[in-house]
This record gives C-alpha cells, sequence and structure tokens, in this order.
C-alpha cells in the first residue's frame, strides 16, 4: 500500500486529483515524470479525425500502464469509483461491449448495459428521447454504438454526458483505430513509415476508416485492397494507395489487416461467392508469403475463418488477434481515465 | 389603392434594361414606368438605393398541403415565399394525397386564393399517386389550371411511361418537369458519392445516377418532340447534356438551386440533416460546372426546391432523416451572396433567372416590368447584410444549411397584386 497526498492507493495503482488540480498515475516505487500540454479531459471521442497525434499517443501511453492491471490478480482498482458508465448499443456486439464494460470496472467505475433490442427503442423511441433519458440519470459517459453513420455526432451535439463512439455504421470505431494502433507499436516499435495492408470490405467498414484517418496521421504507409466493389470510389484522393489485386497490397508489408467479409454484400452483388472471394481475396499462407518475414497478421474480429482468413495464418504465430482483443481493454481502460479523470499536465509516474 | 415607387434602380431583364426612375401602381396594375412621375392620393415607397425587380418567381416548391401539414401549409408557405422576395411560386404535387386530378388542383388553387398571400400555381402529378405506372388526368389537370406536370420527389423510372407522358402533353403545350436521378444507382445512397463520402462511410449518390437520368430523358424528348424541364440540376455531366441537347434544338429546360450553387459536400461532414437533400450537395468542380452553366444559358432558372420538414423528421440520425430543407427564406441571399458580390454575375443575370425565366418555362404572364401587367414586384436592398436565424423563419421548416450564415442582400418588400404585403421582413395579413 502507498500513500500520497493522504490519499490511500491500493494494489499498487492510483489515479488521483491531487492539491493543484493536476493528476498523476502511481505505479510503484521509480518515479518518472513526463509533462504534457494535453488533455482528453472532458472530451467526446468521436473519431480518429477529429484527433490529433499528440492526443492518440497520450491514449497509447497510457493504454500502456492500464494494461499491467490486467494481469493482476486482483484488477479493481477505485479510480473511477463514483463514475457511471452507460454502454449504449443499438447493434450486436461481443468484444467491444465487454471491452468496455470490463475497462469501467476494473477502473471502479459503476456500468449499466443497454441493450437496444430490450429497451424503449423497439417502442419507436427517438434516438434523443433515448439519450436525454439515460442523461437524466446522471451518466458520465455514454459508450454507444449505432448502425447510422454520425450517431455518435448527433449524440454529443444533444446531450452533456461525454459519448465515446464504439462504432457509428461505417463511418468510424476511434476505440479499435486506436488498439489497432496500440498492437502495431507493441510489436514493430512505431509506425512511421511502415507499409499496413488493409484487406478486404473497406467500404463497408468503420475499422478500416478509423485504422486510416489514424496511421495516415502516425506517418504510416497505407495500402487497401480487396474487389473494386468493395473499395470506396475516390478513397485515394485522402493520399492512400488502392488496390484491386490483393497481392500489390501484401508485397512487402510489416502488417496485414484483415477485414471481416459480410455475406449479406454477396446477396448485394458486390462479388459472386464466398469461395470465389477466398480463392481470390482470402488471406493464406501462399499469399501472406508476399509480405515481410515478420509481417504481422491482424483481424478486428468476428473472423469467417476459410473466408477471409485461413485458420492457419489466424492461428499463427505472426498473428496478433488475440493480443489485439487484450489491448482493446487497455485502450478502453485509457480513454475512460482519459476523459473522466485526465488532466491538462498529466505526470506519469512510474 | 395608388401606390408610388419612388427613385429605384429599375431592372428589366426582359429589356435588358437598368436605370433609375418610378413606378406608378394602381388598381393592382403598373400605371406608369418613367423619371419623376408623380401622382395626387398615391402612397410612397421611397426606394432609392434599392432594386426594383419583377416579382420574383420559385418554380419548385413544395407547399405540402395537403396531408403534410406538419411540414408546411399554403398559409406558411406562401408567407415564407412573400418574406423571401417570392410573388408567384409553383407547387410540386408529392402531397398525401398526391395532386393526380382536377378536383385537387382546383381545390389547392381555391384554398391559396383563401389562404394564401402570394400567388400559387399548381404542377399535376404525371402518374397516378406518383407510383409511376399509370398516367394521371394530366390534360384535365391542365384545364383546371395546372401550369406543369411532374412526378417530382420521385424519377419516372418507367421509360415508357414518360415517352407517352411527353406525347400526350404535347396536346396541351405543358412540360413534364423531371427528377433526374436514377434510382438503382442513387436510392439508397445519403449524400454526393466522392472523396467526403469515402471517408464518412455514408452511401454515395453518384453524379453518373444523374447523368444517366438526364440522359435519357433528353433523348426522350428529343425523340418526341416534347418539352422536359430538369429540376435542380446538380452534376457538371448534366449540365453538359442539356448544353448539347440545347444546341441540337432539343426542347429542354433547366433549373439549378442556391444549394448547389453555395455548398459542397464538405459541409455533410457535421452530419447535421440540414445538409441531406436530393440531389446531393456536390463537390466543388460540379459547383463551378453549374456556375458555367447558369451563366451561360444551359440552365435557365434559379429554383430553390423549398421542402421544409418537421423538426421531429429532421432531428434524427442523418441516414434516417428526410431529404431537402426549406429554402424560400433565403434563395435571394444565398444568390446575392455567391453570385453577385463575388462579381460572377449582374444583377439583370441573377433576376432574369429569378422571374423572366421560369416565367417563360411555365408560360406566365409575369416576370417583366411593363404598363398593364399585374403589379407584381420585389424590392431588393442588394447590399443589406444579415445573419440566417431560422426561429424567425415563417415557414416551418426550421432546418438549413444556411443557419448562422451571414449574407449580404435581401428583399425588403414585395408586392403582390399592387398590395404591399412583405416590407422589411415583417409580411403583413
Amino acid at each position: 500500500m502507498l500513500t500520497w497526498a493522504g490519499i490511500i492507493c491500493q494494489n499498487g495503482l492510483c489515479i488521483t486529483p491531487c492539491h493543484h488540480g493536476r493528476e498523476f498515475i502511481y505505479l510503484g516505487g521509480m518515479v518518472v515524470t513526463k509533462s504534457r500540454q494535453v488533455s482528453l479531459r472532458n472530451k467526446s471521442i468521436l473519431g480518429l479525425e477529429n484527433m490529433t497525434v499528440a492526443e492518440m499517443e497520450l491514449v497509447l501511453d497510457t493504454a500502456k500502464e492500464m494494461k499491467n492491471i490486467i494481469d493482476r490478480d486482483i484488477k479493481k482498482v477505485p479510480t473511477l469509483r463514483g463514475k457511471s458508465i452507460i454502454n449504449l448499443f443499438f447493434e450486436p456486439s461481443t468484444r467491444t461491449r465487454t471491452s468496455f464494460e470490463l475497462a469501467g470496472k476494473y477502473l471502479g467505475a459503476d456500468v449499466v448495459n443497454i441493450t437496444t433490442s430490450a429497451s424503449s427503442v423497439v417502442k419507436g423511441e427517438s434516438l434523443r428521447d433515448t439519450l436525454m433519458t439515460v442523461e437524466a440519470m446522471g451518466v458520465d459517459v455514454i459508450v454507444m454504438r449505432h448502425q447510422a453513420e454520425g450517431a455518435a455526432h448527433y449524440a454529443a451535439n444533444t446531450v452533456s454526458p461525454l459519448i465515446i463512439n464504439a462504432g457509428d455504421g461505417a463511418h468510424e470505431h476511434p476505440t479499435q483505430g486506436l488498439l489497432d494502433m496500440f498492437t502495431i507499436k507493441q510489436y514493430k516499435g512505431n509506425l512511421q513509415g511502415l507499409k499496413i495492408a488493409i484487406i478486404g470490405d473497406i467500404l463497408h467498414s468503420r475499422v478500416a476508416r478509423s485504422n486510416i484517418w489514424g496511421l495516415k496521421k502516425m506517418g504510416a504507409d497505407i495500402h487497401i485492397a480487396g474487389p473494386q466493389t468493395l473499395l470506396p470510389r475516390f478513397i485515394e484522393q485522402t493520399g492512400i494507395h488502392v488496390h484491386n489485386r490483393v497481392e500489390d497490397a501484401l508485397e512487402a508489408a510489416d502488417v496485414v489487416n484483415v477485414l471481416r467479409i459480410q455475406l449479406e454484400r454477396q446477396k448485394k452483388g458486390l462479388f459472386p461467392s464466398a469461395r470465389e472471394y477466398a480463392r481470390i481475396f482470402g488471406i493464406n499462407q501462399v499469399r501472406l508469403a508476399l509480405a515481410k518475414p515478420d509481417a504481422l497478421i491482424m483481424h478486428p474480429g468476428p473472423m469467417n475463418r476459410g473466408l477471409e482468413i485461413a485458420p492457419d495464418v489466424a492461428y499463427s504465430e505472426k498473428s496478433a488477434i488475440q493480443e489485439q482483443v487484450k489491448n482493446g481493454l487497455a485502450i478502453r481502460m485509457a480513454l475512460l481515465f482519459l476523459v473522466l479523470m485526465g488532466g491538462k499536465n498529466i505526470e506519469t509516474i512510474a | 389603392m395608388k401606390l408610388l415607387l419612388k427613385a429605384g434602380r429599375i431592372i428589366n431583364p426582359v429589356n435588358n434594361t437598368d436605370e433609375i426612375g418610378d413606378i406608378l401602381i394602381m388598381d393592382g396594375k403598373i400605371a406608369e414606368i418613367g423619371p419623376e412621375l408623380s401622382c395626387e392620393g398615391a402612397a410612397v415607397y421611397q426606394a432609392s438605393g434599392l432594386v426594383i425587380a419583377p416579382g420574383l418567381i420559385d418554380m419548385h416548391v413544395h407547399l405540402r398541403e395537403p396531408g403534410l401539414e406538419a411540414k408546411e401549409d399554403i398559409a406558411s408557405g406562401t408567407r415564407a415565399a412573400a418574406a423571401g422576395g417570392f410573388t408567384t411560386i409553383a407547387c410540386m404535387p408529392n402531397t398525401k394525397p398526391v395532386v393526380d386530378n382536377s378536383i385537387l388542383v382546383s381545390g389547392i388553387l381555391q384554398r391559396a386564393e383563401d389562404e394564401g398571400v402570394v400567388r400559387v400555381k399548381v404542377i399535376g402529378a404525371l402518374s397516378k399517386g406518383q407510383e409511376g405506372k399509370e398516367l394521371a388526368e394530366v390534360g384535365d389537370m391542365v384545364y383546371a389550371g395546372a401550369v406543369a406536370i411532374s412526378d417530382d420527389g420521385h424519377y419516372v423510372d418507367n421509360a415508357e411511361l414518360l415517352l407517352n407522358g411527353l406525347e400526350y402533353l404535347a396536346r396541351f403545350d405543358s412540360p413534364i418537369i423531371s427528377h433526374a436521378e436514377d434510382e438503382a444507382l442513387a436510392g439508397d445512397g445519403f449524400m454526393h458519392e466522392g472523396a467526403v463520402s469515402a471517408m464518412l462511410g455514408i452511401k454515395g449518390r453518384p453524379a453518373v445516377a444523374e447523368d444517366i437520368a438526364v440522359a435519357r430523358d433528353i433523348l426522350l424528348a428529343e425523340y418526341t418532340g416534347g418539352s422536359v424541364h430538369i429540376a435542380h440540376v446538380s452534376s457538371k455531366g448534366a449540365v453538359e447534356l442539356i448544353r448539347q441537347a440545347k444546341k441540337r434544338g432539343v426542347r429542354v429546360t433547366a433549373e439549378v438551386t442556391p444549394h448547389h450553387l453555395a455548398l459542397t459536400d464538405d459541409v455533410v461532414a457535421t452530419f447535421d440533416t440540414a445538409t441531406k437533400v436530393n440531389p446531393p450537395l456536390r463537390s466543388a468542380d460540379h459547383l463551378e460546372a453549374l456556375l458555367a452553366g447558369l451563366k451561360d444559358g444551359t440552365i435557365d432558372a434559379i429554383a430553390c426546391d423549398h421542402a421544409p420538414h418537421a423538426f421531429e423528421e429532421k432531428d434524427r440520425e442523418y441516414r434516417f432523416a428526410p431529404s431537402g430543407f426549406a429554402g424560400l427564406e433565403t434563395s435571394l441571399g444565398v444568390i446575392l451572396t455567391k453570385l453577385y458580390h463575388t462579381g460572377k454575375f449582374t444583377l439583370n443575370e441573377i433576376i432574369e433567372r429569378m422571374t423572366a425565366a421560369p416565367a417563360r418555362i411555365l408560360k406566365l404572364n409575369s416576370g417583366k416590368l411593363e404598363v398593364g401587367v399585374p403589379a407584381d414586384l420585389t424590392i431588393i436592398d442588394p447590399d443589406y447584410e444579415w445573419i440566417v436565424d431560422s426561429k424567425r423563419f415563417y415557414t416551418r421548416g426550421k432546418h438549413t444549411p444556411f443557419d448562422g450564415m451571414k449574407l449580404k442582400g435581401k428583399a425588403v418588400a414585395t408586392i403582390v397584386n399592387g398590395n404591399l404585403i412583405m416590407q422589411n421582413g415583417e409580411v403583413h395579413e
């Protein structure tokens, strides 16, 4: 047990406001102080389009420390005690929702899940009224997933709790973008200059868009590939490389991020069959040999094994897919901490 | 009642004149135009420093009555028109029920007479219920006063229906107004397809969907000898197709909206549903082509596609909100700000496209300043600076992408049939 400024810190970690309104992260005995002129406190996280490099780096650095907590025997810390978080999910989700729920709970917040299929939304309640109802209960953060692009922006403009976008249609999924960056950094050291291939259904993918916004700002060299029908027209104007041959994107890639293919796209005529997709665009060992020998394999999940990714690739030692899930939890802990408790000058004492 | 407009800058695009003078209005008609007029007992409107134009005409307005009064009705919509400087508006038939028979045409005209404050012209539906299947009783509607025929809001997907409509209407000399966007290509999109939509993840309505639709409409007009008017042209491809068709002598006319001339798809990045409209706000290259087309006469008229919706309908997620927004009260201000004060168009050119051009297309006896015609006039202060505040709109549709925007130029008086119905933004009963 450590004490500082009269506040008891348990489990080796204590994050608490000090008397000057600045915040400190405690992690054990040695002291390293890092001062930043950046803060996410009281900011909604709507997308990586709106985040600066300094803000993203703050999240990544904070997540590194949060990750240590996940492996502990007793994970709960009192940092966000008294804060309440609502998971408002209008679309199905396993990993993102669970991840946010555990992130809030590990940090001591109260977390409530609302699944819209069992809420007043089925009675036709508007998004405004649902949000205002949640607001009236005094919640601090609304984590929201919604099928409509811009729904998180709408929420942030409509109610006072902070909004964390957990996916809005095909627009953005910022926590996935951050956890992907975090994972790449973990294995590759940094992001600058890396060739990153994003493969599959870019058109309908919020994961792809958050990756593109974030990684571009971090200086990575982004190549997207897939059937031309699943690549957004005009996206090359944003300064990324677009290929309709998967092989061209894989060539000497440092990272291969494989996206989920939704089978309903086939019904709309965007590709002829699952079999053909796997044969021409699927990531298997033969195609992967085009990438760098130490290439990292990523997938946001849930996977269609044997369709967009071969099982022997997904479970290979190059795969960071499991690590992505763990990192997702760390990133969400970091974000919840930073928007609720982060200070103007964050001093990290490790 | 006599009204004397003194010392105004009289702009009459029909003769391309622009000179200082007076206008005397007697018994609802223009009695005299000239310098230094005087008249015993006439009320005097001091118009020095102001522009006197023929009453503005908007040929593309949704008044929403009958059936959709939460969005707008004839009383509120015509007051919005008066506030915006319009003396004549033509209303689209996509109401509930659809205006697809002569009784409804007569009914709207009668109600406009009773409750409206500006002149209302009616556009009848091309197909019964606007379902795109059977031809509505278009001849009967023209006889009841319909000035044009349109399935606006929907593209006439069935080429045979449009072909039959064009041939049948030749007898009645009435144009078909086409909302030209191919449904299969644009139907499930919510904004212009381009670099912005690519990164917002919003399904696009590609410009080629409009090009294809316009091309087909032109070819059918050419084939039948019928007259087609392309509503709210928004793509550069459509502009070029219309330009070429006019050169070949095809009976095609076109209009463009202030919002397509003033805004690009960048504004959608806010996800403000006030930016959602069909056809969508496009990229800058399209906007430039529209300006060029309006300048060289390829596009004849400016029409605002006034499409108000109730607050709760627009207060939604972007993809679920209806398309369209109010336009009558910002149209002139936006046009003067973006076209006149940038030096791209003269006042004469602008007024022509907002008066004489729509009058020519709809064959109205207005849009001109001459002795003996009904005294419909708009008095404009081209240098009046104001900030758009939708809360003060007369229309029920409070959503507009121009909200909060600083504009330069405004109608300061609207005269319909010799009556001063709007002054300084206030509509008189």
